[in-house]
């Protein structure tokens, strides 16, 4: 392996550096442009070298859009605080069912924990549309449509399988003899389970509720279905943004820069648990 | 100190059954070493008994109550692992004191009786050590410190020096019996190694596939293994074990060894005739000259001294291997030919069909004569 | 009266039998999960039925004739074609780049190791979000890429505007958002690859196209695979991208499953056919899930056990 020719050397760097600039590209230009302003980002050619403003932010957070057309309202920052609220509270609750079940499933093979399991599991791979339409009727029947209990009860099947998954392999690589031996020295099942399963689990316990937290905050299907523009997180809000009118491009820009940033920086912070966890622990990372 | 009674204790793992309607009674103060190979059960049996088990039939009874269906943390026993089960995240003040603050004992108390028993097991130096950051031998001692602390009046250990090397299996070998005395607990101890066995235990009890196959004092089961299996796992070096024919002569019953006539005093005229199984203890061969009665000439094929004692190896006239063991320091022949002579009186037969000690004469005579 | 009521309970406080206790740690989430299961029946029911929002009145069970109705129906079969296509090419194209990247990063290094970091971004940004940030370089008027395919000579490049070229556009965002997916599952299953058969090989001086066929491929497959199925199966549901940037159009050229439900329930209000196209494609996901978890189980108990 160790025995490269040089040709294959700058071959190999030629491809990394085409594969690290397509996927790289996008969001560097898109950050660039949420610091243009309508002129710069319509001139030809492009050019990346230009006077940089904070206008467009400036616009989305204090919510007014000064248009040829007069002031225009703009609620990204509702959107976002919707996202954020969504996300920890579906996660929070997220982390309340399914720890206990996780660390059941792990330490008790009980009669059907499997069929239990995978009966969870499977809301993993469901179209979600399948269950999101006939919920818009219930949810009008039960008043929960377009309401935070509503949409954070329904975020539950992204989050709940992933933390029950991920947490449950955590749970399964403590060794068993570690809790008995708690038990044996005179500890309820309540207190090993708090003091020692609990704590023994708890980074891989952070980590999926960190995944469960970027996949809610990503989530677009279900707001859209079921929220109204009061409740809508950043990627229905996002797009939504895009068709009303006399909004400038640098604006859009600035508001999926804003709508990505809790995403990657959760991301680069939990890297070394992001390939367990999307794998579900079907691969150590 | 209390009992511990096991009744019909059936376990059993999806089709394989782990323990088979196992009855077992441990007296008041009482060491006993549960030995036998790895798979036999006795790791199952231990935990069945500490309660984080449970049985599938048959009852758990200690102190006389039942505590079959009690939780682990009402039973009040201590217990070792092999693995030593040490908590990870507390340091070893911490895993020592846990079955004090289970009691809710006052700060004084715990961390008074946390040191007398570091000090014990000469570990008071490294409490505030994480387990990560013990050595083996302290983790050992860490995790029998915490078995100890709370003085629980059963006390179960998992093959606890399984885990350590060799010089402190040994250093522990010696001093665990004081230890194990001066705590004055009833104690079960599972072990695979026989030294072990037989250095702590009041009584053994010999597991295998789920079942006990012998009960008794370490001296009852080295002198009497209940079947040939039992004689090669007791012992080192091991058994001879020579298949023989039992044959009658001027009233005695006797076997050939290259054509020299071995007088088994001990055995009735029963089991003349049928295939056996001759068990002798190296310990019970010994050179001799080759004029001495019932001299067997053999050829000397390597010594190995041990410690206490030099092992011999030996070829028969029909190339039959022997060990003879005899006292380090005596001496004995190291190469060529050479004559042995066997202790008849310390030799045991087995059935060869079925591995089981064959009766001996006083004791068989006594069955005839109550079968009479 | 209370502080005798606290002396009268017993000392033990409240005990839950050994076998009811994993039961009772997982009923709250099941509860959570059957509300949600009950709308899957319902679903069921609605693929039975005729049944449009905008006459309630004519709501009626039809039976199979939802299903039948599809074997004539050309949208329908358009739905079957442009998902399986878009799933085909997805999963083929981001597996071979995946694979790619993933042994030009083999070799554990800093660099390497940054660079595999980096590239997970696309994967943590929104699919909706990532839609949109290629609608704003794909725009006809200040696009960045419609400013570079217009220098080799692709004036008047239409992107997922125009039906000829929306499929390829959209496969394009789905390769950018999902190639780091199979990168990372394959670059982890790379470096868990025990080292023998690759340095006795290397001793031995076998041809390194040989080493790759003979020995990586085989012992990267159950990786393969896993990643395999676990895209097909997001990939043949794809909404988020396809909505954001098209909405299924021009006309019905990306109008996949979940699209194609989606439009049904909502603009013609066909609830029936909306609820029968989402079970076709929850059997065809199914179908899929089951080989999946076979497959994925084995792998995870193979994690668990190194670990």
């Amino acid at each position: 392996m160790d025995t490269m020719s040089p040709l294959e050397r700058v071959l190999r760097g030629l491809a990394l550096t085409l594969v690290v600039v397509f996927f790289m590209f996008p969001i560097f230009w898109i950050f660039l442009m949420s610091f243009q302003t309508n002129e710069t980002i319509l001139a030809i050619p492009p050019s990346i070298v230009f006077s940089p403003t904070l206008s467009n932010y400036a616009a989305l957070i204090t919510g007014k859009l000064q248009t040829a057309a007069g002031t225009l309202d703009i609620a990204f920052m509702r959107n976002l605080g919707n996202s954020i609220f969504l996300s920890v509270a579906s996660v929070a609750v997220a982390l309340v069912l399914g720890v206990p079940a996780a660390y059941a499933f792990a330490r008790h093979k009980f009669k059907g924990s499997e069929d239990i399991a995978f009966t969870l599991l499977s809301f993993r791979f469901a179209p979600p549309l399948l269950v999101l339409l006939p919920l818009t009727q219930y949810f009008q029947w039960l008043g929960l449509s377009n309401t935070y209990f509503g949409l954070i009860w329904v975020y539950q099947l992204i989050c709940l399988p992933l933390i029950l998954w991920i947490v449950r392999g955590y749970f399964e690589d403590i060794s068993a003899d570690v809790e008995y031996a708690y038990r044996i020295a005179g500890h309820s099942w309540f207190a090993t389970f708090r003091k020692i399963a609990l704590p023994l689990a708890g980074p891989g316990i952070a980590a999926a509720g960190l995944l469960a937290f970027i996949f809610a905050w990503n989530n677009f299907v279900f707001a859209l279905v079921l929220a109204s523009a009061d409740k809508q997180p950043v990627t229905v809000g996002a797009l939504a943004f895009v068709t009303s009118s006399g909004i400038q491009y640098g604006q859009i820009a600035a508001a999926i820069v804003l709508s990505v940033t809790p995403t990657l920086a959760l991301a680069l912070y939990a890297q070394r648990y992001l390939v367990e966890g999307l794998s579900l622990g079907a691969v150590k990372g | 100190m209390t009992t511990l009674q096991l009744r019909n204790i059936v376990k059993r793992y999806k089709s394989q059954t782990v323990l088979d309607d196992l009855t077992l009674d441990v007296a008041d103060g009482e060491r006993l070493v549960l030995f036998g190979p790895s798979g036999a059960g006795k790791t199952v049996l231990l935990r069945l008994v500490a309660g984080v088990i449970e049985p599938d039939e048959g009852r758990v009874l200690i102190g006389g109550e039942d505590m079959t269906d009690v939780d682990a943390e009402h039973r009040g026993v201590g217990m070792a692992f092999q693995n030593f089960a040490l908590f990870p995240h507390m340091s070893a003040f911490d895993n020592i004191a846990s079955p004090l603050t289970a009691t809710k004992s006052s700060k004084e108390k715990i961390a008074a009786g946390v040191q007398k028993v570091a000090k014990l097991l000469k570990i008071d130096h490294v409490l505030t050590h994480h387990p990560k950051a013990l050595s083996n031998g302290q983790k050992q001692r860490t995790a029998l410190a915490r078995a100890l602390v709370g003085s629980p009046p059963l006390l179960l250990l998992d093959d606890p020096l399984r885990n350590v090397d060799a010089k402190l299996r040994f250093e522990m070998r010696l001093e665990l019996p004081r230890l194990l005395a001066a705590q004055g607990a009833t104690v079960v101890y599972v072990t695979q190694d026989y030294k072990e066995a037989m250095a702590l235990g009041d009584r053994i009890a010999v597991m295998a596939a789920g079942r006990i196959r012998q009960i008794g004092t370490p001296q009852e089961i080295y002198n009497a293994p209940a079947d040939i299996e039992i004689g090669r796992l007791f012992g080192d070096p091991t058994i001879n074990l020579l298949d023989v024919t039992p044959q009658r002569g001027g009233g005695d019953v006797f076997v050939e060894l290259s054509n020299v006539r071995v007088r088994l005093a001990d055995y009735g005229a029963d089991v003349v005739g049928s295939p056996c199984v001759l068990g002798l203890r190296p310990e019970a061969i010994s050179f001799v000259d080759a004029a001495a009665p019932g001299a067997i000439p053999v050829t000397v094929e390597a010594e190995t001294p041990l410690n206490e004692k030099t092992v011999t190896l030996a070829l028969t006239a029909r190339g039959r291997e022997i060990l003879v063991s005899r006292p380090a320091g005596t001496p004995g022949p190291t190469a060529g030919p050479a004559h042995i002579a066997v202790n008849g009186m310390q030799a045991f037969l087995f059935d060869k069909t079925s591995g089981a000690l064959l009766p001996r004469a006083d004791l068989a005579a006594k069955r005839n004569g109550e079968a009479a | 009266m209370a502080s005798t009521e606290t002396l009268r309970r017993p000392v033990s406080g409240f005990r839950i039998s050994r076998k009811m206790l994993p039961y009772v740690l997982s009923l709250p989430a099941l509860l959570v999960c059957i509300g949600i299961l009950i709308p899957f029946f319902t679903a069921v029911i609605y693929s039975f039925q005729r049944y449009r929002l905008s006459q309630p009145w004519a709501r009626q069970f039809n039976w199979g004739e939802n299903y039948l109705n599809f074997i004539t129906d050309p949208a329908f079969w358009n739905t079957l074609k442009v998902s399986l296509l878009y799933a085909g090419l997805t999963v083929t194209l981001e597996l071979l780049l995946g694979l790619g990247i993933a042994l030009l990063l083999q070799r554990r290094s800093t660099v390497n190791n940054f660079i595999s970091i980096m590239l997970l971004l696309p994967l943590m940004i929104a699919p909706a979000l990532a839609a949109l940030m290629w609608k704003l370089m794909t725009n006809p008027s200040f696009g960045i890429l419609s400013y570079l395919a217009s220098l080799i000579g692709l004036h008047d490049f239409r992107w997922a505007s125009s039906p000829d070229t929306a499929l390829l556009t959209v496969v394009l965002v789905d390769i950018w958002v999902y190639t780091p997916f199979i990168m990372i599952l394959l670059l982890a299953g790379l470096r868990s690859l025990p080292t023998q058969p690759f340095e006795a090989a290397a001793l031995d001086g076998v041809p390194r196209s040989f080493v790759f066929f003979r020995i990586t491929l085989p012992m990267l497959t159950p990786y393969i695979l896993t990643a395999t199925l676990f895209r097909l199966l997001d990939s043949i549901q794809q909404f988020d991208i396809i909505y954001a940037m098209t909405q299924g159009g021009p006309g019905n050229t990306l109008t996949v499953f979940q699209v194609e439900a989606y439009l049904n329930f909502f603009q013609s209000t066909n609830v029936g056919r909306s609820a029968a196209l989402l079970i076709i494609l929850w059997a065809i996901t199914y179908t899929l899930s089951n080989v999946f978890i076979k497959n994925w189980l084995r792998l995870r108990e193979r994690a668990r056990g190194e670990a």
